[in-house]
């Protein structure tokens, strides 16, 4: 009887197991072996070499470095941002204000459009001469800024249409968080006395944890994949002199463009290992810090 | 209406028809295309708007024409989906018969054995009246690779100088037809109409062969796989670039992406762009004054040729084949060549057809299609070499440090040539 359960169970997951296997196991295998072919014959899948050559490649290629470099201050720009501007708008929207559910669904809109329209808006959003956001610095006596054709502004532009991308998803996740806390611990903390600034920071904060644990490992993992908004914002294009060269599209311009399989497939073994490690990392603190 | 008048109209009708009969059986028997085996093709391209509405008429009336083959367009929206199409087809052997290609993405899949050799097809196919040699030269060449044949030419375009004639004519100036010409023309231009004189399409690193080939230099050694353009050349081409973007009467497109809307608005009195940009430019010129003239040229006189071929697949059958080749032959020949330049900017790929009544009485009347076909004599086509993505690529990270963050033309020129020549030898 037992026996004949655990078949029936296996049954019930074979469709998805299946689905799994083909369309992200496989993959996920292929492409770690690739990483190690350095003679490769793509079209006939005949591999002559297998080593550490393209390995070696990404350590001394300049250009990998930038895209680190440039993939690792977009996480910093984007992550720890997007998450306090969520985390205080949602406090906003959880306390009694008029118009709620359109605050929520004006937060919302930029996570369900679509990147490439978003991306078309902000291209112009950021134009340098007609632009929005240059119209509104020059209202507090900014000089114009060249958001999309200075390779010093490229990164920037990037992080703020990604903080404002990625908004309306950590918003909702917090809110959620926010209404599930029990209002009987801030009447406890208010009978002792605690002010707004101790109640956020010894009853909200605290309650938030899973929820915060949570944002910010989608958050980084997804920071570290930025691809989509790159490529839309500058057009097919990593921003001016590779600017905003990101680790992913060094991965697409190696593999779409110059053929260069073997090293586009260690690239992603090595963004991989990256976003482990910081995974990792932030499970020991969530295991550490999460007691709720 | 009399009887008699009646009759001879009737009669008339029916010689008509006739004559649509025959003509039919004619061609039916004429196209025991792959023995009357019922065959498709399956052709890729990248044409929108007005190209991709010929590109549809020419394929139905392809197909009307042989009963016993389809050819089926399938649009992968811009080159760069073709490509990336095109490279996962081919690996999971579902590569289309026939695709656009770039003269470099055929020298990728020649070296893999992915395309099919034409040469018999083209020893055998070509009518008298037709011949392939009709072809020009230049587009043969591009499609040439050893002694093998991979493709036949098809959207072909060249660059040429459009001209603002309002805006030169207020401040009584002529076209210009030489580099200094140009600058002085967009000087006076900026000074006496406020105007920025002159703009450069971005992606310069496809535009610079030409400049330096102007110059008089040269830009890559296509035999021995090396760079060539650091000279003496390709430095007065690329201080002459970096002098006018930086002077207040020239610019690059950037922010604007192409030069077409600020030149329709009469924001910059010239720009060097694609003929293949010519429908679009009339699409928002409206009451503008305009018109094309041949790129200004310096030592040299040197135009670009552009554009993509036709190539097959080696997956294709035999029967796919002849068929696929019968109708790459049938988008370029005389007639069609000439209607598919009519409507599109693109150049007309073979020599009669550029003689014929047909095209010379269009370009009497739509002088804007002149300057692109004056450009045979000079024109020229891009050298192959391996790993030319990724050399495109290096070279413009160098030309926008120069453009957007002041780097010297010297030192621009040294880095440039260094990387590109880095990835040609990184690809062999």
């Amino acid at each position: 009887m037992k026996q004949k359960s655990h078949i029936k169970g296996w049954l019930y997951v074979l469709p998805a197991l299946v689905i799994l296997a083909i369309f992200t196991l496989y993959p996920i295998y292929k492409s770690v072996v690739m990483a190690f072919y350095t003679d490769y014959d793509f079209f006939n899948d005949i591999v002559y070499a297998y080593g550490f050559d393209n390995f070696i490649y990404l350590w001394e290629d300049p250009l990998f470095h930038r895209a680190l470099r440039n993939t690792f201050i977009y996480v910093l720009g984007v992550v720890p941002v997007s998450i306090i501007l969520s985390l205080a708008i949602a406090m906003a929207l959880n306390t009694k204000i008029n118009f709620k559910p359109l605050f929520r669904m004006i937060y919302f809109i930029p996570f369900v459009t679509s990147v490439v329209a978003v991306s078309i808006v902000w291209r112009w959003i950021f134009h340098g001469d007609y632009g929005l956001m240059n119209y509104f610095l020059g209202l507090v006596g900014i000089d114009p800024i060249r958001w999309l054709t200075d390779p010093n502004w490229n990164m920037p532009a990037l992080i703020i249409l990604s903080i404002w991308k990625g908004l309306g998803y950590n918003i909702i996740i917090f809110l959620a968080g926010l209404q599930m806390v029990n209002t009987q611990y801030y009447h406890a903390a208010q009978i002792d006395g605690a002010n707004t600034w101790q109640r956020f920071l010894n009853v909200t904060l605290p309650q938030l944890a899973p929820m915060t644990f949570f944002i910010s490992i989608i958050s980084i993992i997804n920071a570290f994949k930025v691809f989509d908004e790159v490529y839309a914002l500058f057009n097919d294009r990593p921003g001016v002199a590779n600017s905003a060269l990101t680790v992913v599209y060094y991965m697409y311009n190696k593999f779409y463009g110059e053929w260069d399989f073997g090293v586009a497939s260690a690239a992603a073994l090595v963004l991989f290992i990256i976003i482990f490690i910081f995974t990792m990392i932030q499970m020991y603190i969530g295991s550490k810090r999460v007691t709720y | 209406m009399n009887s008699k008048f009646k009759l001879s109209l009737v009669s008339l009708a029916s010689v008509a028809l006739l004559g649509v009969g025959l003509s039919q059986t004619v061609n039916a028997q004429d196209d025991q295309i792959a023995g009357g085996e019922e065959v498709e093709v399956v052709f890729w391209h990248a044409m929108n708007d007005a190209h991709q509405d010929w590109l549809v008429e020419a394929t139905e009336e392809f197909n009307s024409l042989h009963d016993n083959v389809t050819v089926v367009l399938e649009n992968q929206g811009n080159y760069g989906a073709l490509s990336q199409s095109l490279l996962a087809s081919v690996r999971s052997n579902t590569a289309p018969t026939i695709s656009q290609a770039y003269g470099e993405w055929m020298l990728d899949y020649e070296a893999n054995d992915q395309l099919v050799d034409l040469t018999d097809f083209i020893e055998n196919g070509f009518d008298e009246e037709e011949p392939y040699e009709d072809i020009f030269e230049v587009f043969r060449e591009d499609n040439t690779f050893g002694d093998a044949v991979y493709g036949l030419p098809f959207n072909k375009s060249t660059r040429v100088l459009f001209v603002n004639n309002d805006l030169l004519e207020e401040v009584g100036v002529e076209a210009p037809e030489t580099w200094d010409d140009l600058l002085s023309v967009s000087e006076t231009v900026y000074e006496e109409a406020g105007v920025i004189g002159f703009g450069f399409e971005n992606g310069l690193q496809h535009e610079f062969p030409m400049w330096v080939k102007q110059a008089g230099g040269e830009f890559v050694d296509e035999e021995n796989n090396e760079v060539l353009f650091n000279s003496e050349e390709g430095l007065k081409a690329l201080t002459f670039i970096n002098d006018l973007i930086n002077s207040d009467f020239g610019r690059i497109a950037g922010e604007d992406e192409y030069l077409s809307g600020p030149f329709t608005t009469g924001d910059v009195a010239m720009y060097i762009g694609s003929s293949a940009g010519i429908p679009f430019v009339e699409n928002d010129a409206g009451d503008m004054n305009w018109t094309t003239a041949p790129v200004p040229t310096d030592v040299e006189a040197a135009a670009p040729f552009q554009g993509t071929n036709i190539t097959m697949f080696a997956s294709a059958t035999e029967g796919e084949q002849e068929a696929a080749f019968e109708y790459m032959k049938f988008l370029v020949n005389g007639e069609n060549t000439v209607s598919w330049a009519q409507t599109t900017g693109y150049l007309p790929v073979r020599e009669s057809a550029l003689e014929s009544e047909e095209w010379t009485s269009y370009v009497e009347e739509n002088e804007v299609f002149a300057a692109p076909a004056s450009q045979f004599d000079i024109g020229f086509i891009e050298e192959r070499v391996p790993g030319a993505f990724a050399m495109k690529n290096a070279m413009q990270t160098s030309l926008e440090s120069m453009i957007y963050e002041g780097l010297d033309p010297e030192t621009t020129l040294e880095e440039m040539s260094q990387a590109a020549q880095d990835e040609i030898d990184r690809a062999q």
